[in-house]
């Protein structure tokens, strides 16, 4: 069993059904049907083998035909496809064997009817890609437009309308009569023909501007076109090609007076809003023509009073927005976001009625703030995993249901995309149970003042997931920046480690309240402080039962007694900083990762406080199980193999048992980058069997884009069916290599990760140049008889003579 | 109670967030116990000029419950209404003793008083009349403790320093029964709530002995030895288990149980001079009921309430004057205290007039009434049409909700409109500093906060060099303010170079900080001289 999800549901513009009732959503591969009454998701189109590009809903044709639900998809594996998705059924597929990037379908928007015994044959017009005539065509125009007959199934031979450079967005006018494109400064505009023979020509005309066009829109009535430049600006042409495309070919009069027209285009007049501060992404005339719709990257939504130019605003949406799009019902429309959500509004009073919430985006912070780790959290009991969001939120998000659980504001602030990045949300952890919630949170100083840093202590309400503040610290650690936050698996106690040298155990006293119900309240205090030589703390772990506490001091693992704050040992070291320290379920081991030049992975036993293995590995994430000794570790690969053997990926799962050195099983992943894994215990009604047994544990693997998927590691059929659907070219693609018959093949194409075998050094250091100053450090019982010691002391202060004993 | 919403539910996607200060830390501490918070609600009032110690202090049983002092040679009666108002003046007095007055008792009915003298008489007076309407008189030495019993009103016990303990037939002022056992002083004694036969008496021979008229040969039925001269005992309200004072600890013994000693309590740091039984009122679960407490005074001024069933002293309250009597008021609304400079201290708690615990001391359990339900206006009343905005609604009635206006402040609606600076003066006018340092923090968020700085104009750099002489080394804004003032006074030099009020911003400013520094210095050589003995501990 295999679970993806945490696609893109803004990859391309939805579109409404007829009926107004359904969503039709690309999600890559797919193609979700979600109910715009509820939010949530009725079916989905699968079938396509790429991403899917375009969707459009076929029209009614009478008003009893409403009801029908059918739709056109286009998809980069080349085949355009029929659907009837209230079923879902595929009915018909079309393969013209070059991806497509967009496609519309403006004739069946004028055909009045089909029914009357005369067949006439629907086009499409697709913008798709020349992979044939690569030798010969210069590589700059590879992207044509293209003319297909979707009912003979076939490309209209040798039509080409157009070339350019990239891919545009093909743009249909409601009445079907043009479509258009964007290109750099210049609007190319094309008539659709008559019915009539598919070789028809097909009259075009250009109009100019002087910046770069980014949107246009066709008014659903008029010859009125709208487009939107990179510097904000809405220019509307009005009766363009009122010349070229006349029906009677009469010379009007050319030296009549128009207004802002450039260039002696084909337009009547030419008029300009500017309000938008940076690239307008949206445009769309409402369907009576009245008002123009236009958003861009500020997350502002304009309506525009078309005759006036008055204006009302939809503020603060907070994310960029991409694409408006109206419902035939006139109440109701939708514009996708760029943090992957869909809000479905009200129209005329723009409320958000309700909102389709796909997986945030991760956030981009500026270069001095890299190394903060991925801010991802997994909740084990209850499924969710919970990341942080641009604007200052923790969002929960159901990695079996697939959508957004519910968003946890932790700064009491809006984020407004475009504004520079103050406040950064570092790390987020979370309970094991999943009733309490620690984050924390850097405020940037202005030129050196004004810097903070908070850390806060959530709990979750009666309802789920419905987290309130309990506790907040300001400065935690004085100004220095907290590099872990862990809770101790009976969640009451937390520590917090810090770049400043020290760590902190809180503890929680939760005092309950009497008030109409009973209600427990949670407060926070520090317990204990605790320093080791004044390194940089740099990750902190708690052993599955709780009893020990380990943090590492840059290469050392210090090991503390959580309760009494007492050093118990120190391991050590590694050659670069930790960053990553897990115990490895209920086994008496401890993994850590460092990175750098030298990343590494270590396992070390705690039983004989020592190193029992290490791979020179650059390790993104390592997650244990609660109950069992198996690990995962999601490793980088070095740039230099990418090429090659991974075909495009990145990245690999490897999973250990703790006490081998070999791994158990490898995965190898796409976005290793930022991504994050977490084991998830298994609830048994939300997962479906697999050979009449359910999985003990499942593993979860969350790409660097935040797309996931949850397996079951220890299965042999998921390797298969990761396998038969390699097919699946989606972004995100596990291949179970060599899970077929063991992974000796694929093991032996990792050799060069084999550089420092496995090794059990005698002293729980790493014999240095200089081992006077790791000799005699550790603990007493585990130091070799001083005599041995002796001789190596001494040796080590005289100089070797290597080339005069020659 | 349905809801429904003005507007059709719509999401927010965004709030509105106000300018908040800092959160300030809490107190770990917790905050007063619901105990005592009741103990410290009675509101304390002064009754000065008594010309000497306060030997004994009695409520009348019967409402409104006055009270009588007995201090040198007279017997003052307050009345607790008056004590609401303020007036401290006593509403009558007694004054026909020949010698000092040691203690008084009320009849149960409040009707008849007796007091008790050192020259061994014994007077029963009519409390409205004050005429003294028996005089009993056959102690040879000076009496200590007069008691009326509580279910009757026929006799009267009395104790001295003849340690001989009398039981008085008051009509006929006759002695009904001579009881010898004590060897030392009579100090103190009481009656038993539950019988008209039993008493207890205690004594500087440190025994206290339990009594029984019945008894025919007027021998104890019990003794206890509570080991330091008694100085009071009492009965508590179970009549199973008296209370003893005595040295610096009041015991608590069981009769039932044979005279076992259940609890000593030892928290007075000087002798222990007067006990009595006080009540709270405690709500559990939504019900009431009474619990009762042992309220003890002693001469080290502290007045210490002792929960007897959970043996732990729940409230103590200090005076600064030795105490010597205390008592409650039957209605739990009234404590006084008298101390040995003339001094009482009574303490009364506001609530209703009408709260009566019922029969007195006998009634253990509360039982509360049930208020009749308010029923809602129905629209077949004629008032149903005149109801006014504050109207509360009624079970059944559709609630239209409105989403709360947000209250902006004018700086956060400057802010709302990117006027930077001008919210940071106008912050800056309104005095208070957690908001200034909130706006400033906002502002740094915003990267403005320097923007903002160098465009101030003369005035308004004033105001910001004022707030920041005055608040630049407060530990909790230093942080910030500290920075921030090295950036203003760097940036903006010549303005400040050019304008004399600046300067003298700036003096202030520096000398505020000379001063921090003086306190740094100071707080270092101490943490010098700690470290090292830290060190040391730490190696133990």
């Amino acid at each position: 069993m295999m679970m993806r999800g945490g696609r893109s549901l803004v990859s391309s513009p939805p579109a409404f059904s007829n009926d107004a009732k359904k969503l039709l959503v690309c999600t890559s591969n797919t193609v979700s049907v979600f109910s715009t009454a509820t939010g949530l998701q009725i079916t989905s189109l699968e079938g396509h083998t790429a991403l899917v590009t375009s969707v459009v809903v076929v029209p009614p044709s009478s008003p009893a035909a409403k009801v029908l639900c059918y739709c056109w998809t286009a998809s980069l594996d080349g085949t355009i496809r029929y659907w009837d998705f209230s079923v879902p059924e595929l009915m018909k597929t079309i393969d013209i064997r070059v991806p497509i990037f967009n496609m519309v379908i403006p004739s069946f928007l004028d055909i009045p009817a089909v029914d009357k015994g005369k067949h006439q044959d629907l086009f499409a017009y697709v913008f798709t890609e020349d992979t044939k005539e690569t030798q010969e065509k210069t590589k700059a125009l590879r992207r044509q437009i293209r003319k297909c007959n979707l009912s003979k199934s076939r490309l209209v031979g040798r039509l080409i309308l157009g070339e350019t450079k990239k891919p545009e967005v093909l743009t249909v006018s409601p009445s079907g009569k043009f479509f258009g494109i964007r290109n750099k400064c210049k609007l190319h505009i094309w008539k659709v023909p008559d019915q009539g023979s598919e070789h028809a020509a097909v009259r075009k005309i250009t109009l100019h501007h002087t910046k770069k066009i980014t949107v246009i829109a066709f008014h659903p009535t008029q010859r009125v076109i709208a487009a939107g430049d990179v510097t904000g600006r809405i220019l509307t042409w009005r009766g363009f090609g009122n010349i070229a495309f006349a029906e009677n070919q009469k010379l009007i009069n050319i030296q009549e007076d128009k207004p802002g027209v450039r260039d002696n285009d084909d337009a009547d007049s030419c008029s300009t809003w500017h309000w938008h501060s940076a690239e307008v992404n949206v445009l769309s005339f409402s369907s009576d023509g009245a008002y123009l719709y236009s958003g861009g990257k500020e997350g502002v939504l304009v309506v525009w009073q078309l005759d006036t130019g008055k204006k009302k605003f939809l503020p603060r949406i907070g994310s960029p927005l991409l694409y408006f799009i109206d419902s035939p019902d006139p109440t109701l429309s939708a514009i996708s976001c760029a943090d992957n959500q869909i809000h479905l509004l009200k129209m005329p009073s723009m409320g958000i009625l309700k909102t389709i919430s796909g997986i945030k985006t991760p956030c981009c912070y500026p270069e001095m703030c890299k190394g903060l780790g991925n801010g991802i959290a997994f909740d084990q009991t209850a499924g969710l995993v919970a990341l942080r969001t641009e604007n200052y939120c923790i969002q929960f998000y159901s990695l079996f249901d697939d959508r957004g659980i519910s968003e946890v504001h932790v700064c009491e602030r809006n984020h407004q995309p475009g504004d520079d990045v103050t406040v950064i949300v570092t790390a987020v952890a979370l309970s094991v149970d999943g009733s309490l919630m620690s984050t924390s949170e850097v405020k940037l100083a202005e030129e050196g003042i004004g810097g903070l840093v908070c850390l806060k202590f959530w709990q979750a309400g009666s309802q789920n997931k419905e987290f309130s503040l309990s506790t907040i610290v300001y400065d935690p650690h004085r100004d220095a920046g907290i590099s872990a936050v862990t809770f101790h698996p009976s969640g009451n106690m937390v520590v917090s480690s810090s770049f400043g040298g020290d760590f902190k155990i809180w503890r929680c006293n939760n005092d309950i309240i009497q008030n109409d119900q009973m209600h427990q309240n949670f407060s926070w205090t520090c317990h204990a402080v605790g320093s080791y030589k004044k390194r940089p703390m740099t990750a902190a772990a708690f052993s599955a039962d709780g009893s020990v506490l380990a943090v590492a001091a840059e290469t050392l693992i210090t090991l503390w007694n959580p309760y009494k704050n007492v050093l118990l040992a120190v391991l050590g070291e590694t050659l670069t900083p930790i960053v990553n320290l897990s115990f490895l379920g209920k086994s008496d081991n401890l993994a850590a990762a460092s990175c750098g030049s030298n990343p590494q992975l270590s396992v070390w036993s705690m039983s004989k406080l020592s190193l029992s293995w290490s791979y020179k590995l650059c390790i993104e994430a390592v997650a244990s199980a609660v109950d069992s000794s198996s690990f995962a570790a999601l490793a980088l690969l070095p740039e230099s193999s990418n090429e090659t053997t991974f075909k495009g990926r990145d990245g690999v799962i490897l999973l250990y048992n703790a006490t081998n050195p070999v791994p158990t099983a490898i995965w190898s992943v796409k976005k290793a980058k930022g991504g994050a894994l977490g084991f998830l215990q298994v609830n048994p009604s939300s997962v479906e069997e697999v050979d009449g047994k359910t999985p003990e544990v499942l593993l979860a693997y969350m790409s660097g884009d935040h797309e996931y998927v949850v397996f079951d590691p220890y299965c042999k059929d998921a390797h298969e069916v990761s396998i038969s659907q390699k097919e699946g070219l989606s972004s995100l693609e596990l291949k179970g290599q060599g899970g077929q018959y063991g992974y000796a093949s694929i093991y032996g194409e990792l050799p060069e990760f084999d550089k420092k075998s496995p090794e059990t050094p005698w002293v729980p250091s790493f014999p240095s140049e200089r081992p006077w100053e790791t000799i005699f450090s550790g603990s007493s019982h585990n130091l070799p008889p001083l005599t041995k010691l002796c001789s190596a002391f001494l040796e080590s202060l005289l100089e070797k003579r290597t080339a005069a004993v020659e | 109670m349905a809801e429904i919403r003005a507007e059709e539910q719509t999401l927010a996607i965004s709030k509105t967030f106000l300018i908040k200060p800092k959160l300030k830390p809490k107190a770990r501490t917790l905050p007063q116990t619901p105990e005592s918070k009741y103990w410290s609600s009675f509101k304390s009032t002064q009754i000065p000029n008594l010309v000497s110690s306060i030997s004994s202090l009695s409520f009348s049983p019967s409402p409104p419950h006055p009270f009588a002092a007995a201090y040198y040679a007279s017997v003052s009666l307050f009345s607790p209404l008056s004590l609401s108002d303020g007036n401290v003046s006593p509403s009558s007095t007694i004054s026909s003793f020949s010698d000092v007055v040691s203690s008084i008792s009320f009849r149960s009915d409040g009707l008849l008083l007796a007091a008790s003298d050192l020259s061994g008489l014994v007077q029963v007076f009519d409390v409205k009349t004050r005429t003294p309407l028996r005089r009993l008189r056959s102690h040879t030495r000076p009496v200590r403790f007069v008691k009326y019993p509580v279910l009757d009103k026929l006799h009267l016990l009395s104790g001295g320093d003849d340690a001989v303990v009398k039981f008085w037939d008051v009509a006929g002022e006759s002695v009904v029964l001579d009881l010898t056992g004590h060897k030392d002083y009579v100090r103190c004694g009481d009656c038993s709530p539950v019988s008209s036969d039993l008493f207890v008496t205690g004594s500087y021979d440190h025994t206290v002995k339990v009594w029984d008229v019945r008894v025919e040969d007027s021998r104890s039925v019990l003794e206890v030895n509570h080991g330091k001269p008694v100085e009071d005992v009492i009965y508590l309200p179970s009549g199973g288990l008296i209370a003893t004072a005595g040295g610096n600890s009041v015991k608590i013994w069981d009769l039932i149980g044979g005279g076992r000693m259940v609890h000593s309590m030892e928290s007075h740091n000087k002798t222990v001079t007067s006990i009595c039984v006080g009540r709270i009122r405690k709500e559990n679960c939504g019900d009431e009921s009474m619990e009762d407490r042992i309220l003890s005074v002693g001469l080290d001024g502290y007045m210490k309430v002792f929960d007897y069933g959970n043996m732990r002293v729940t409230h103590s309250m200090r005076f600064p004057a030795p105490l010597m009597s205390v008592d409650f008021s039957p209605d739990c609304r009234t404590r006084v205290i008298g101390t040995s400079n003339g001094i009482i201290f009574a303490g009364r708690r506001k609530g209703k007039e009408n709260v009566e615990s019922g029969g007195g001391w006998n009634v253990l359990g509360f039982e509360s009434i049930s208020e009749p339900e308010r029923r809602g206006l129905r629209p077949t009343h004629f008032r149903y049409f005149h109801r006014g905005q504050s109207e509360k609604p009624v079970e059944g009635d559709y609630l239209v909700m409105r989403n709360k206006k947000v209250k902006l402040a004018e700086h956060d609606k400057l802010l709302k409109k990117f006027r930077h600076k001008d919210a940071l003066v106008s912050v800056l006018n309104k005095k208070s500093r957690e908001n200034v340092v909130a706006v400033m923090e906002e502002l740094v968020t915003r990267k403005k906060l320097l923007k903002c700085v160098s465009n101030l104009d003369a005035d308004e750099l004033g105001l910001l060099l004022m707030f920041l002489s005055k608040n630049a080394t407060m530990p909790r804004y230093s942080s910030l303010l500290m920075g921030l003032t090295g950036k203003v006074i760097e940036m903006r030099a010549e303005d400040i170079r050019s304008s004399d009020p600046l300067k003298g911003h700036i003096r202030n400013l520096k000398r505020s900080i000379e001063e921090e520094l003086r306190i740094q210095h100071s707080l270092q050589e101490i943490q010098g001289i700690i470290s090292p003995l830290l060190r040391i501990a730490g190696r133990r």
